[in-house]
């Protein structure tokens, strides 16, 4: 199947990728329509919402994404969809982190002017209830599920080495943060705390803008070629050093230089050898580039280019410590 | 084991006591007895004409001061000037027939509404803005006025 690793396990587990996003979506969802009648005046419970909006965002591309990515190359686009994603990406985490600064403004500023949040009654099954209780109740409803839910969609994004999905993930693990902020606020505006909601809002805010700049990161990093790194972007993904190593050791070869991509779940090499003799088997490349892609189940190709010597622009891709 | 069922309506007594009002407005109206209302001429729902205001929305401020045990001080003057002494707190309430959509909902506390009009718009008061027990008090009350008028329609 393309765009999901050799792995046996990892058809299934795109399966339940897709189900866990629409399973969010039909979830924002129904926050949503709960926080929008009782956000009356708290900027906690607005900038909650602006951030259930935003998250809808990410499991929607995963699932367009998805279709876009595996369709077959075409002479137009000879490398294939993959990138899409990828561009896609820059465009949401942008919006992401322009609302983010937005709204710790917006908070900032309700902070500077001293505006006290009103928080009134809401009419339910016969009684007026304080919303404070309606919007901790939402709150809880948008916190805790939301927990599991990226729980379940890490696992499914280390079997599919799908970053998008796994920042969507760590996104939603995260969100009791944001909603434990937001319960603070509502309960401090409840004992006569007026700048309690504000500056929980400033505290979702910045959790906005802090989720917004990790994922331009990533997509600015994925468009650019950047080395590839580890699902968690914490380290440099071993894949290059494992290709170079076994390049190293065929017996035909001298000197080479190992260049990875990563394209949405899948991984491209390319890889310039010089040979120890002036001579080299086109069969012994073709077996090479074969093995050379079973080393990594998201290796979809590796393109072997023998060469006099190491072309100067790629000679930089060496990492200083083997220099 | 009993330290946990004491705990409960520990909390529940707590709950009742929130909101509170970071200024003190309800406190203070129970102990000044006076509540301090704007009024704007705004036919039906208030003729301010005369000094002691008439109309819809002045007989339901005066039955919601009752029901707190309080007296209502009118004063008069325009929506910008009585918006502007709600949100510096020298007012506790202002009415002249305001609608849920007000562009002074950034400004003031709206209420809920007391009464919906033909053309859908809902009849709201604008309070003093974040004193959260007080709102909810009077939001009790007009809603309650509200329930009761779509009861006596229906």
């Amino acid at each position: 199947m393309r765009g999901v690793p050799r792995k046996p396990e990892a058809e299934g587990a795109l399966g339940r990728a897709r189900r866990l996003a629409w399973i969010s979506i039909v979830y924002i969802l129904s926050t949503i329509a709960m926080l929008f009648p009782i956000m009356a005046g708290s900027q906690a419970l607005k900038t909650e919402l602006s951030g259930e909006l935003l998250s809808l965002i990410p499991p929607s591309l995963f699932l367009i994404g998805d279709r876009i990515s595996r369709r077959e190359p075409t002479p137009h686009y000879p490398f294939g969809y993959e990138r899409g994603v990828s561009a896609a990406y820059i465009g949401a985490a942008t919006a992401l982190l322009l609302v983010g600064v937005y709204l710790l403004f917006d908070g900032a500023m309700k902070l500077a002017k001293v505006e006290h949040p009103t928080i009134g009654g809401f009419p339910m099954f016969g009684h007026t209830i304080w919303t404070g209780w309606l919007g901790i109740a939402v709150l809880l409803w948008s916190g805790i599920p939301a927990h599991f839910l990226g729980r379940a969609k890490q696992k499914c994004a280390q079997v599919l080495f799908d970053k998008t999905l796994a920042a969507d993930a760590a996104i939603n693990t995260a969100d009791w943060q944001s909603a434990g902020a937001a319960i603070i606020g509502v309960v401090g505006v409840g004992f006569g705390l007026w700048w309690a909601d504000s500056a929980a809002a400033v505290l979702i805010s910045l959790e906005i803008i802090r989720s917004g700049w990790s994922e331009l990161r990533s997509a600015v990093g994925d468009v650019m070629d950047r080395r590839p790194q580890t699902l968690d972007e914490r380290k440099d993904d071993p894949v290059p050093d494992r290709l170079t190593d076994f390049l190293q050791r065929q017996p035909w070869v001298e000197d080479v230089i190992v260049r990875v991509r990563e394209r949405g779940r899948e991984l491209t090499a390319e890889a310039h050898v010089v040979p120890k003799a002036d001579q080299v088997d086109v069969n012994e490349i073709s077996d090479v580039g074969k093995r050379a892609c079973e080393l990594d189940p998201r290796l979809a190709d590796v393109t072997i280019a023998p060469v006099k010597e190491l072309p100067a622009d790629v000679a930089r891709a060496r990492q200083p410590e083997d220099a | 084991m009993l330290r946990h069922w004491l705990v409960f309506p520990a909390l529940l007594l707590t709950a009742c006591a929130l909101p509170r009002d970071p200024d003190g407005t309800s406190a203070r109206i129970a102990s000044s007895h006076e509540l301090r209302v704007g009024v704007t001429d705004s036919p039906p729902w208030v003729d301010a004409k005369s000094a002691e205001p008439k109309g819809i929305e002045p007989d339901l401020v005066r039955a919601f001061a009752s029901q707190t045990g309080a007296k209502v001080a009118w004063s008069q003057g325009s929506e910008t000037q009585l918006v502007k002494s709600l949100h510096d707190g020298e007012l506790d309430l202002v009415i002249g027939g305001f609608d849920k959509k007000t562009q002074w909902g950034s400004t003031a506390g709206v209420s809920q509404p007391y009464a919906e009009d033909a053309d859908g718009k809902k009849r709201v008061m604008l309070a003093v803005p974040g004193e959260n027990r007080f709102i909810l008090a009077l939001d009790k009350f007009l809603t309650a006025h509200m329930r009761a008028a779509s009861g006596a329609l229906a």
